[in-house]
């Protein structure tokens, strides 16, 4: 159950929002969404992989934490073992709300049965004394926004993909330390051989309309799957 | 005769006993340490506010955050608040935060501070810690690592409860052996040192290295190798405090610093427990007889806990003044036996650790090697006390209050020359590390700069502000307004503590 609430300073004036980390605060999952403005961001720490949500045509991008649902490799107990954190587990409890319709600018909604609503006095503030949105409330709204823009502006990215067949269904072995195996199915990544061959005509229209550095760097992200691997068999070993 | 030393004697318990065995345990593995502590005596709580040098403590004897606040009662405590002092009007008061200034020339920082943030305290201007202090908040979130906070921070605590903390944890995890028995003689070395000391119940007890920490009595410094005592009354002239606990209902906000009020003829001491304050007033005997603080002190507790029951309050004498040397042959004082002064910056609790910091990183080898490091740790700790002594006189060489008292606090007869000479300087100079030369001065010359400027003291003119200088204090309010978002009550913060340990302070419960 959720409860979506648009954010209000008179209502909300003593909501405290926490920002530690733990899965019981609902850091523990396997993936999360990401958009095409923030892969350059994200490729230097997490695989960037595509998947097509069962039921719905269009793709999404997921920065990659483990190779199992509920599996966050980058969950170190209370720690974030990573240098950045996705806007959209960053933004969490926020979301961007649109009237009915879904048109028109969007507005800081709350969800006020997250895990990350704070009780009893800890956690950051949304409001001052003042009734002033505190700095933490504006960095939210700003990743907020650059989230909510790169989301919309993801359409035309995957519709490009499509066009020029750029995306290729990838399965992934996970061969683990102790002997045993991993499989990740269910996913695609830039097919990079199309993407060579690709003229110079279509690279530059990719280019002006702004794909051309996000595809590299989803390319460039896969390097991070090694990375990743280790860490399983890091955990793995350690029991 | 000069061998290794190898055993440690500790005479005393208290904060100064316990946190020397812990201190010199954890340290030194190798040693044996035996502490040995009169039963059924009690400990002086000596004052209930720390440095932040105690986190550093802390840690390295082993215990953890979340422990030593449930087990002392203890809030956190972010620097000292200090009202009256100048004028005695309603609006007289000041900060000493523990976050220093930004990292730069103070000139520069004081020019930013007339050009661009006049409207503010000075303390205000140069650290959020102000701002933080103002809200009752916390220096932390419980989820930030041990004894780390988003500003610096010490500790106010229950003192006889640290004590037993520090007792358990010796005893239990660091292999103190705790010798509960009356120190009855002493057996000279004949080599102007201690060889032995006699017990009541188990004899005679050899050491190496003897650890005077008997308080006042100076059972080993004082009475048996009769180390001279350097009063420094003349100085600073209070003597007498009376001081009272005062039970806090269910709730109620808890004080981010210790706050100093000034009166007729000394100063109040408030410092917020989770479950109490303690709260006492120091005086001069020549200028207020034990009735009339006894007057201050009622009034003062029924102005600020006006449903505060009728509470018992102790008298206490004190010599203001310490030893002429700390470590006598084979001997250290550490605590009250190697001096006592007044509680205003909360000096007694680092100066033992300064004392077993000094001592540990510089631990005698063998008796051949003691006088040299005697003849440094006394030259040290003499540096340090004098330090203590100006510092705190200048909380009142630049008062302007008008009353007998205060004049007298104002004598130049009897302001130290050192400080006398400073003061010329900081006419045309802002304190500095030119002023406070040693790589661990006591106090820094940003301390001081909190005082002199707190106080109203004009800042030298004729500097300009850099760009630097600008865009740092500008970040302090913004950095300020994201603390004062981000950071918990200290009550949230310490009830939620106590409500995971399971256990809560005894509170005085609501009407």
């Amino acid at each position: 159950m959720t409860s979506h609430a648009p954010l209000d300073k008179n209502v909300h004036r003593d909501l405290r929002v926490r920002t530690d980390v733990g899965a019981a605060l609902g850091d523990a999952v396997m993936a999360t969404l990401t958009v095409p403005s923030e892969f350059r961001s994200v490729q230097g720490h997490f695989p960037i992989l595509f998947r097509r949500e069962p039921g719905q045509g269009d793709f999404m991008a997921l920065a990659l934490f483990g190779f199992e649902n509920g599996e966050n490799l980058m969950l170190d107990g209370d720690r974030w073992d990573a240098r950045y954190r996705p806007w959209s587990l960053a933004i969490q409890p926020f979301l961007v709300g649109r009237p009915a319709g879904g048109e028109g600018p969007g507005q800081v909604h709350i969800d006020l049965d997250h895990p990350r609503i704070a009780q009893g006095g800890e956690g950051v503030r949304l409001f001052d004394e003042d009734g002033m949105a505190t700095p933490f409330l504006d960095a939210i709204a700003e990743r907020l926004g650059a989230l909510d823009e790169g989301y919309r502006a993801s359409g035309e990215f995957f519709a490009a993909l499509r066009d020029h067949d750029l995306l290729e269904p990838f399965t992934l072995e996970v061969p683990l330390t102790d002997g045993s195996k991993h499989s990740l199915v269910g996913f695609h990544i830039i097919d990079e051989a199309k993407l060579a061959a690709l003229g110079a005509d279509t690279l530059g229209k990719l280019h002006a309309a702004g794909h051309l550095m996000p595809i590299f760097m989803a390319l460039a992200s896969l390097s991070q799957i090694s990375a990743l691997v280790e860490r399983k068999n890091r955990r793995t070993r350690g029991g | 005769m000069n061998g290794m030393v190898g055993r440690v004697v500790i005479v005393g318990g208290g904060t100064a006993g316990w946190l020397s065995a812990c201190s010199l345990a954890a340290a030194r593995p190798d040693l044996s340490v035996t502490l040995i502590e009169a039963p059924d005596i009690p400990t002086i709580g000596v004052g209930e506010g720390t440095w932040p040098t105690m986190r550093a403590t802390l840690a390295s004897i082993g215990i953890g955050e979340a422990e030593f606040l449930a087990a002392c009662d203890a809030s956190f405590k972010q620097g000292s608040r200090f009202d009256g002092w100048v004028d005695g009007a309603p609006n007289d008061r000041y900060f000493h935060p523990f976050t220093s200034p930004p990292g730069m020339p103070a000139h520069a920082l004081l020019a930013a501070w007339r050009d661009d943030a006049s409207e503010l305290p000075f303390a205000a201007a140069m650290t959020p810690q102000v701002h933080v202090c103002e809200r009752d908040l916390a220096p932390r979130q419980r989820a930030m690592p041990d004894y780390q906070g988003a500003a610096n921070y010490a500790y106010h605590l229950d003192a006889g409860k640290f004590a037993a903390l520090l007792a358990r944890h010796a005893v239990q995890r660091l292999g103190v052996n705790h010798l509960a028995d009356h120190v009855v003689d002493v057996r000279a070395d004949g080599q102007g040192g201690i060889a032995a000391v006699v017990t009541r119940e188990n004899g005679e007890i050899a050491a190496d290295l003897f650890l005077d920490c008997t308080g006042h009595a100076a059972l080993l410094i004082g009475r048996h190798l009769d180390v001279e005592w350097i009063d420094r009354g003349d100085v600073l002239i209070n003597d007498r405090a009376l001081a009272a606990q005062v039970p806090v209902l269910r709730g109620s906000p808890i004080a981010s610093q210790t706050v100093a009020t000034a009166h007729a003829a000394g100063w109040i001491w408030d410092i917020g427990l989770p479950a109490r304050r303690g709260i006492g007033c120091v005086y001069a005997s020549r200028f207020m007889d034990d009735e009339a603080a006894e007057t201050v002190l009622r009034s003062y507790i029924a102005t600020a806990l006006p449903d505060a029951p009728d509470v018992p309050i102790r008298k206490l004498s004190f010599p203001t003044g310490h030893r002429a040397r700390f470590w006598q042959g084979n001997c250290v004082a550490v605590g009250l036996s190697a001096g006592f002064i007044e509680p205003l910056e909360s000096s007694a609790i680092v100066l033992i650790e300064l004392s077993l910091r000094a001592l540990t990183e510089n631990f005698p080898a063998s008796r051949v090697a003691m006088p040299i490091h005697a003849g440094r740790f006394n030259a040290l700790f003499r540096y340090r006390w004098d330090r203590v002594v100006e510092f705190l006189k200048l909380h009142y060489v630049l008062s302007r209050r008008d009353e007998p008292y205060w004049r007298a606090q104002r004598d130049p007869a009897h302001v130290p020359q050192g400080l006398a000479d400073m003061l010329a300087l900081w006419r045309d100079q802002p304190p500095s590390t030119w002023d406070f030369p040693q790589a661990e001065e006591i106090f820094s010359a940003e301390s001081h700069q909190y005082i002199l400027y707190g106080m109203g003291h004009p800042a030298p003119d004729g500097q300009a502000a850099t760009e630097r200088a600008r865009a740092a204090l500008a970040a302090n309010g913004q950095r300020a307004r994201t603390l004062a978002a981000a950071l918990p009550t200290n009550r949230a913060y310490l009830d939620a503590l106590l409500a995971e340990g399971g256990a809560g302070p005894a509170h005085m419960e609501g009407h």
